[in-house]
C-alpha cells in the first residue's frame, strides 16, 4: 500500500502530509487521485506537446493560478517555467494569456471571435483545445486545493 | 444562417435537453487515431461521437485522463449522494452561465430526486430561494469555491459538517465542483449551447 500513499501534486503543494487524515481521506476516492494526477502529467509534461510548448504551458498555469491568488499553485507553476523546455515568444504568449484570462475570470464572455484571435497568433484547433484543457484543469487544481487546504485544516 | 450569430447568451437556463454546436472543426470518428479512439472509449457510448467529445479529441492525452476522472467524481459509490453532487455541479454551471451544462446536471437532478421544482427555483428566483438545511450548505459552499478566486473559508466547512456531512462527503463535494470548474470553462469557450432541434441538423 506503500505505492499509493506518495504524495501526489496536489498534496505537495497543499503540504499535506502523505499519513495526515486527509491525505488518507483522498486515498479513499484512489482512482480520482490517479486520474488528477495524470491529467496534471498530459496537461503540463505531455509525451505530445503538440504546437504549445512546455514553457507555454507552464507560462499559462501561472498565469491562472495567479488570477486565483493561489501563491504557492503560483509558485510552483514559476519553477516548472524555470525548467521547461521551449519558447515563449512574447507576442505570441500575450494573444494566449489574454485568452487565459477570459476563460478563468468570465468564460461566458466568449465567442468565436476569440478562438480566431488565438488562430491568427498561430495556434491550430488542435493547440487550442490544448490551452483549453490546461486552463481548465488549472482552474480545477485551484477548487481541489481552496477545498482541501480548509478540510485539512478542520480535521 | 446567415452571419454566425453566437446564442450562448440569448438561451435561457432550463433542465430541457439541449444540444451544443462547436466553434472547432471536431475530429472526423471515423478517421480518429488509436489514441483518440482510446480515449474516446471511457465514454458512454452514446457520448463517444457527440461534438464535444470530438472537439476534446484533439487532446487524447488529456482526454483519457479527463474522462475517467469525471466518471468517478460524479459517480463513484458511496460518500456524497449522487443527486447532490448534481446539485453542487447545477448551482456552479448556473453561477459560471453554462446554460448547457445546467440543462445536463438540472435534468439529472430531478430525474434522481423527483423535484424538478427545486431547479426551476434556482433559475427563477436565484441562489436564495429556499430549501432544506442540507441543501443550502451545498449550495453556499458551491457557489463560493466556484467563485474566481473562490471564497470559501473554514465556517463554510463547519457548516457543511453542521447540515450533517461527513469528511467523505465533504471531500466528494469539492471534486465535483472542481470538476465543474474544468466542465463549464471547455462548454463555454469551444461552443455553444443551441436548441435541440438545431443541433440534429
Amino acid at each position: 500500500m506503500t505505492a499509493t500513499l506518495e504524495s501526489d501534486i496536489i498534496d505537495t503543494v497543499a503540504g499535506l502530509d502523505p499519513d495526515s487524515l486527509l491525505a488518507v481521506l483522498r486515498r479513499r476516492r484512489p482512482e480520482a487521485l490517479r486520474h488528477t494526477e495524470g491529467s496534471y502529467q498530459a496537461l503540463l509534461h505531455p509525451a505530445d506537446t503538440g504546437g504549445v510548448t512546455a514553457a507555454e504551458r507552464a507560462a499559462i498555469a501561472r498565469r491562472v493560478a495567479e488570477l486565483n491568488l493561489d501563491t504557492a499553485l503560483g509558485a510552483h507553476y514559476a519553477s516548472v517555467g524555470a525548467e521547461a523546455a521551449g519558447e515563449a515568444e512574447p507576442g505570441r504568449l500575450g494573444v494566449i494569456l489574454n485568452h487565459v484570462d477570459l476563460l478563468t475570470r468570465e468564460p461566458k464572455a466568449a465567442t468565436p471571435a476569440d478562438l480566431d484571435a488565438l488562430r491568427t497568433a498561430g495556434l491550430t484547433d488542435r493547440d487550442i483545445v490544448m490551452v483549453s484543457q490546461l486552463v481548465a484543469f488549472i482552474n480545477h487544481q485551484v477548487r481541489l486545493l481552496a477545498g482541501f487546504r480548509l478540510l485539512g485544516a478542520a480535521s | 444562417m446567415t452571419a454566425r450569430n453566437s446564442t450562448a447568451h440569448t438561451l435561457d437556463f432550463t433542465i430541457d435537453t439541449l444540444g451544443w454546436k462547436a466553434w472547432i472543426t471536431p475530429v472526423d470518428h471515423d478517421a480518429a487515431t488509436p489514441a483518440q479512439i482510446k480515449a474516446l472509449s471511457g465514454l458512454p457510448s452514446k457520448l463517444r461521437t457527440i461534438p464535444y467529445s470530438l472537439v476534446l479529441a484533439h487532446d487524447p492525452e488529456a482526454l483519457a485522463e479527463r474522462v475517467p476522472l469525471f466518471n468517478t467524481i460524479m459517480s463513484a459509490p458511496g460518500g456524497l449522494p449522487v443527486a447532490e453532487r448534481e446539485l453542487a455541479t447545477l448551482v456552479e454551471s448556473v453561477a459560471n452561465g453554462c446554460v448547457y451544462c445546467a440543462s445536463v446536471h438540472g435534468r439529472r437532478f430531478a430525474d434522481l430526486t423527483g423535484e424538478p421544482e427545486i431547479i426551476q427555483s434556482i433559475y427563477d428566483e436565484g441562489f436564495d430561494t429556499p430549501l432544506s438545511a442540507r441543501r443550502r450548505a451545498i449550495v453556499d459552499f458551491a457557489v463560493k469555491l466556484s467563485a474566481t478566486p473562490p471564497t470559501v473559508a473554514a465556517e463554510d466547512i463547519a457548516a457543511l459538517g453542521e447540515a450533517g456531512l461527513d469528511e467523505l462527503e465533504i471531500l466528494d463535494l469539492i471534486q465535483a465542483v472542481a470538476m465543474f470548474a474544468w466542465a463549464n470553462r471547455l462548454m463555454l469557450t469551444l461552443g455553444e449551447p443551441v436548441p435541440a432541434t438545431a443541433a440534429a441538423a
